[in-house]
This record gives C-alpha cells, structure tokens and sequence, in this order.
C-alpha cells in the first residue's frame, strides 16, 4: 500500500462552494423506519427502464425481484419491503417529470427494520469468488452508479476484450456541498467498500485500486490507510484537492492519473473503471450476502431541516416523510432538492421518491440560495469570461447557453454542447445570475428530442 | 409544512459575484486616481467627474424610458453608467467646459451603449465613443492641458505655455503633455532625452494631460485591487503593456533621440488607464484567455503605431475602438478546445 498525499495536478477551472457538511458530518449513517409505501421507479439509471415482473395485487418480500433488466445497459428492481403491489403507475420523477413505477403498500405487521449491516472484516479475501459469479451477482443486486449517473455497474466491470481495464478508482471525493452519506459510509463500512473494490477490481481485471479522497475529509483517509496497513496491496490511497467537481469522473481521472478521457468517451476507453464509494459497498454486500440494492444511506440536511441526519433508507421512500423523520421543515425553506445543491434537482412534489441514485435530501433556506437568485434577477451578460474560466471542461458556456436561447441549436453544438457534464459552475460564478446550466441543459433536451431519442 | 417550493435548474447556490459588486469594484479601483486627480487639478477633477456621472446616469435612464422599460431606474443598479461616467472624466482634459462633458457623456451612453440594447450588447467602449465623439467635435477643448496645481510655472526648459483662452479660471494654465513633446521630439528628430527627464512627474502626475490618466502610480495601485478581488484577469493589463513595452524599446533602441524610452511610454498618457480601467471592460473585450492576449497586443500595438507614426499624440482611444470593433472576430478564432479534446464525430 501507498499513500500519497497530494498530487501535483488537478484539473483546470471548477470553484469552491461553501462546503457546509458540518451539519450531517458527524452524524452516523442511521436506520430509521418502514415506509408505508414504497414506489420503486422502473428507470433510475442510465439505459432502458426495467420491465415489472408482478403485477397488480401481488405479494411481494422483501428483496424479491420486482422488474427485470430490459437490455444491455438497464437494471433490475427489487422490493425493499415486504407487502403488496398496490399499482403499476406514473410517480413524480425528478427528471421525467413523470415516470412509471411500482407502488408497494407495506405489510405493516409483518416488516422487519432493515439496519445497515455490519462492516467487513479487514481481512477479506476476494479469491474464493469467480469474476463469472461476481459479475452476474452485481447485475442481479441491481447496482448501478450511486454517486448521481446510475451507470449500471455491472457495465463497467464487465471484463471486455476489446477495452482492457488496468486501474480502478474508488471515487470517494463527495465534492457537492452539504452531502455527506459518502463519507460516513467510509468511516463505518471501511472494509466492505475495501472489499468490494477488490471484488470490482477482480471482475474488470484492473491490477491497480486508488482510493481518492478530497483532503477536506482526512478522517477518512485515515481509516482507510489504517485498514489497508494489513491486507491492501496494490491498494493506494490518494488526498485530492478539495475543489468542485473533484468527483466528477472526468476531473477526478485527471486529478488522479493526469489522464484524460476523450470528449464522448466513457473511461473504459482509456483502461480505467470509476466506482463511488457507495457503490462498493454495494457490490461486496451484493456478491457475498447475495443481498440486492435496496437500501442506500441518503443525507437529509440543509438549514432549513430540524435535525439533519445520515439515514438508511429504503429506496422508493417518498421524500416527504423523509422529512417528516427528521423533524421536519422550517417555515422559510425554499427549495427541496434531490442531491447536493449543485448538482441536485429541486422537486415540486414531495410524494416523489428515493431512487437509487439520490445521495441527499437538501433543503434550502432562501438565506443559502441567495436573494438574487432567489428572486431570479437576471442581469445580461456581460461577458466577463468567468464561466469559461470556471468549466472544468473547458468549454464557452456563455456562448453555449445564449445559442440554445436564441433557438441556435447548431451553433450551441458548434461550440461542444454535448460535452458539458452540467456541473454547474458557469451558473455558480456567473456575476449576471445567468442560469448557463439550464439553458445548455435544455439544449441537451432540444437534441434528444431532435434525434428522438426522448419523448415530446 | 413547506410555504412555498421553488424548482428550478441547478446548481441552487450561487457564488459571491454579481454585476454591481464587479462594476463597484471597478469604481473603488478608480477612487485612488480620482484622488490624485483631486490633488493635482483641484475643483477641476470634482466637478467635471461629477458632471460626467451624473449625465451618464440620467442619460441612461432616459433613454430606459424612451426603451419602455418598467423600472427604467433598474438597471442603474448596476453601476455601469457610474464607470462609464467616471472613465471618461478620466481621459478628457480637466479644463473641458462642463457643457461639452454634458454632451460627451450622453452621446458615451445613448450611442455607445444604449442603441445596441443596453449593457452587454454594445460593441464599443462607451467611455471611448464618448471621448472620440468630443475629439472629433471639440478638438481644440480636447487638447488644451491644464498645468497641475502643485506646480507654479509652466515645464522648466521646455515651456510651452500659454494661457488658456478657454477657461475663465485665473489659475487656468496650459501646456503640452509629455506626449505632446515626444511627438515634438519625433518631429525635430531630437529631444526625446528632455522629455524623459518628466518620468518621475509622469509616475506620481505631476504633468499635463487628461484627468485621471496622469498618475500611472494611482491607477497602478487602482489596477492591483481590482486584480486582488478577481474583478479583471492579469491576461489583458499584461498583453498591453508589455506590448507597448516592446514596440516602444525597439524603436527606442534604433533612435534614442528621437523616441521616447518604454518605460516613459507606459508612464504617460492613457495606456496604464487603458490597460486596467478600458481594455479590461469585459463587454467589448474577448471572452477567452488567447483572446484577451490578441486584444491587448492589438491595443499596445495600434497605440504605438499611433504615437510613434501617427498626427495624434496618444493613441489608446483609437486603438481600443478598433480592437473593439474586432472582438467578435477574436472570439470566433479563439474557439476553446474541450477538455477531452475535440470529439471525433
């Protein structure tokens, strides 16, 4: 094992946020009740949404497979709880606005409280499993990408002759401001994303595992260089800049390797796979317990929750009584937002559910939003150049942002619209409160549908 | 429960800039050569600033009115018109009549900003539309140089003097600018020495010229505030002034005599106000980093060719207009190249 402490480069551009995880940091990853209905979203993850296997008025168990990948890059679904399949429905989706899902009513006598299970013993050893079984244990378990993109995992690790995969990055920066699910679960489960790592490692046959982690969280650095003082050859363990987006894969290869991963390509093209931490975690408790994604750790915080906590939590619980769980809302809240309050996306309807890529539950106060922004005072440009300077993909978002504006959609893809991983940091920086993000987030939209690859 | 619930696109925060804190950055900068202006030209430097701002202000919000704004008075808020105002008091002569500066002014925002739709969509430097337009217009007010306060006669040795005759001022007495005698100097081959010896009156301002533009140390300090609270980038204040550097000890090299050293060069007249109060006005500027170099090496370039070559003594409002005039095109060819490269597709 090595750990180096800082690396030399980093990549170019990106901000710095108030980081503000002191809310949730020091609060354990705790379980917290039996939802009374669950509604499992048939597409959380990149790809073809999954197809139900149940129908209407079917008893389900808990973790039994509800829906079942319907291509190469899709997902299976499991139940979180034991109960009965009330409908097959559309439910508020943060994205699609609607989607479909399976809406569980929870048998209330008969449900166990599911805790988090226990952390690894340090001194696992991945040989006894086959990559054959480890793969097909990851697709089975439903795991996809938890840190925002659901990719399905099982993708990424799946040796592939033609893109041979030398080094694993275990992505345990949690850059978005307020979020901090990531990092307790690198403090309490230490071992079981060590383990799952070298499961993942095994599977894509990557000879090399790097743990990176941004030096803002040295705990957690040191848990890990403390675990992997026995049995983490070949393990490394890198401190990262805190910069915004140091987790995003693209920034985090380049930060880590100095690598860089072509506009449009996928990190496998240049040998690497890139596992959240939570991910990990998932994919050993996947192949060695058989246990199927069901539960994630979500952060419920903000200024304006009464009691910001770490939670594990079923996936398909309604946001709201998430909220309800920690003591509820502040009369000044503003915006309820899946995830960080970069990233994340504010939800109208807090019937909408946790998928199995929500990290966080953050509430905003209008004080944090700020009263500009707040009041959506938009000035005009005036082209200081400054979200050029802040894109961590180097791109000309002002210019990207008023062609989608003006209906220019082939000037905005002139300029490379489509390599915008929608960060936020133009938006972030812009002095004008331009929302640069939406609008080239639109464009984006525009394109799909002109392709039609999205629905009207 | 929730009052009320906002959605919109991410990110949901927003970082400490806005378009005001820019723009009053910009004018907390010019303070310091304000004051200097104040020290050496007195009741000149109030009023005509004053005047200037003023204008600029109720300029824009007339011409808000005619536009059928709502709130015509809301784009005030920005302050632009404030430094629009105070850049051009800057870079007249103190002793222009108010009336003219009036004139200056509303013609800076009405036809320099105003027309293209406001701030952002201008094309040319309003301070610098304004400042040609009087050029063009008032010749003679715009070259009549009022003597500093601090000094009691006219240059020593090279006196060229003259008593105003358009200024009632009693204490109103002209010369030339130490540009004004480089261009004397190129023009009889001789004497660029002479002149050289106004470097440190030119340093602190203590020489003939346009208001604010005199003391290059005031607005050096007014530049490095600015570049410490990130209101400009390095990129352009360097790509000028080394560019004018440059341009002015090659030919100074060739003819010591005749011209100028760089250094005076850079101390006198607008290029030090150009390089970190005009040029960096992002609206007429490039957006990207090459093209900030492209810009500010145009700028220093076309003002040196002006002094050393050109009928004008300075050349800093004729080159950024023209710099302006091509900053579109700048934008075009410096297209940025993505992160990952160029996709291949």
């Amino acid at each position: 094992m090595t750990i180096q402490a800082h690396r030399k480069f980093s990549f170019s551009g990106g901000v710095h946020p108030p980081e503000r995880k002191h809310l949730t940091e020091n609060r354990k990853i705790q379980h917290c009740f039996v939802p009374k209905q669950v509604s499992i979203m048939l597409s959380q993850h990149i790809g073809a949404a999954a197809k139900p296997v149940v129908a209407k008025n079917d008893q389900v168990k808990a973790g039994q497979l509800i829906a079942q990948a319907s291509g190469f890059v899709s997902a299976t679904m499991h139940s979180p709880v034991n109960g009965k399949v009330k409908e097959i429905s559309l439910q508020p989706h943060a994205v699609l606005g609607r989607s479909q899902a399976i809406v569980i009513e929870t048998d209330q006598q008969n449900n166990p409280l599911k805790t988090p299970p226990k952390d690894f013993n340090e001194n696992f050893d991945e040989s006894s499993f086959s990559i054959e079984q480890i793969c097909n244990a990851v697709a089975e378990a439903g795991i996809v990408g938890m840190g925002g993109a659901g990719f399905p995992t099982r993708v990424k690790i799946e040796p592939n002759p033609s893109q041979p995969k030398d080094t694993l990055i275990i992505n345990g920066c949690e850059c978005e401001p307020y979020i901090s699910c990531d990092y307790r679960m690198m403090l309490e489960r230490t071992n079981t994303i060590i383990a799952g790592a070298k499961l993942a490692a095994k599977a894509a046959g990557c000879s090399r595992i790097i743990i990176a982690v941004e030096d803002n969280k040295p705990q957690a650095v040191e848990v890990f260089i403390n675990a992997l003082h026995k049995n983490g050859k070949n393990i490394e363990v890198l401190k990262l800049k805190t910069k915004y987006p140091q987790g995003g894969e693209r920034q985090l290869i380049k930060s880590v390797l100095n690598k860089i991963v072509p506009t449009g390509g996928i990190p496998p093209a240049i040998g690497l796979v890139v596992l959240n931490a939570a991910t990990a975690a998932a994919v050993a408790e996947a192949v060695v317990f058989n246990q199927p994604l069901t539960h994630r750790a979500v952060t419920v915080t903000g200024e304006a929750i009464a009691k910001p906590s770490n939670l594990y939590v079923s996936i398909g619980t309604p946001v709201s009584e998430l909220i309800e769980f920690c003591g509820g809302v502040t009369l000044k809240s503003a915006k309820v937002i899946l995830g960080g309050p970069m990233m994340g996306l504010a939800i109208a309807d807090l019937s909408t559910p946790i998928t199995k890529t929500t990290n966080a539950v953050t509430i905003l106060t209008r004080n944090q939003i700020g009263d500009a922004k707040f009041a959506r005072r938009v000035t005009p440009c005036i082209r200081c150049g400054r979200c050029l300077e802040a894109c961590p993909e180097h791109l000309n978002p002002t210019t990207i942002a008023h062609a989608v504006k003006n209906n220019m959609l082939d000037l905005a893809i002139d300029y490379y619209m489509t390599a915008c991983i929608e960060c936020g940091c133009c938006s972030y920086v812009c002095p004008a409160n331009i929302e640069l993000t939406g609008y080239i987030k639109t464009g984006k939209i525009l394109l799909a549908r002109q392709k039609k690859k999205m629905p009207q | 429960m929730l009052s009320e619930i906002i959605v919109s696109p991410s990110p949901h925060i927003s970082g400490p800039f806005s378009t005001r804190r820019v723009m009053g950055d910009v004018i907390i900068g010019l303070l310091l050569p304000f004051i200097a202006a104040i020290y050496y030209f007195r009741l000149y430097a109030i009023t005509l600033t004053a005047t200037c701002v003023i204008s600029c202000v109720i300029t824009e919000y007339i011409c808000n009115i005619i536009r059928k704004k709502q709130n015509p008075a809301e784009s005030l808020g920005d302050l632009s018109a404030v430094v629009t105002g105070m850049i051009l008091a800057f870079s007249v002569p103190p002793s222009l009549p108010l009336w003219s500066a009036v004139i200056g002014s509303a013609f800076a925002i009405a036809i320099g900003k105003m027309v293209f739709g406001g701030l952002g969509s201008n094309i040319f430097n309003p301070a610098m539309v304004g400042r040609a337009f009087l050029t063009a217009s008032f010749g003679m007010l715009m070259t009549t140089w009022t003597v500093p306060a601090t000094i009691d006669s006219a240059m020593p040795n090279i006196g060229l003097g003259t008593n105003s005759s358009y200024s009632d001022d009693v204490i109103a007495r002209t010369q030339a600018t130490p540009l004004g005698y480089s261009k004397e100097a190129i023009k009889s081959k001789t004497g660029a020495k002479e002149v050289e010896k106004q470097f440190r009156p030119a340093l602190f301002g203590e020489v003939g010229g346009c208001l604010g533009e005199t003391s290059a140390v005031a607005i050096l300090i007014g530049g490095i505030y600015m570049l410490i609270r990130k209101t400009i980038n390095l990129h352009t204040p360097l790509a000028v002034l080394i560019s004018t550097f440059v341009f002015a000890a090659v030919v100074n090299l060739i003819k010591p005599d005749v011209y100028i050293s760089p250094l005076m060069h850079i101390a006198s007249g607008g290029i030090l106000l150009c390089a970190f109060f005009i040029a960096t006005d992002p609206v007429t500027a490039p957006l990207s980093v090459k093209g900030m170099w492209i810009f500010g090496i145009g700028i220093g370039t076309i003002t040196m060719i002006i002094r050393v070559f050109g009928e004008y003594p300075g050349g800093v409002m004729f080159s950024v207009l023209l710099m302006n005039s091509i900053t579109p095109l700048i934008d075009r060819l410096c297209k940025l190249t993505p992160a990952g490269g160029k996709p291949n597709a």
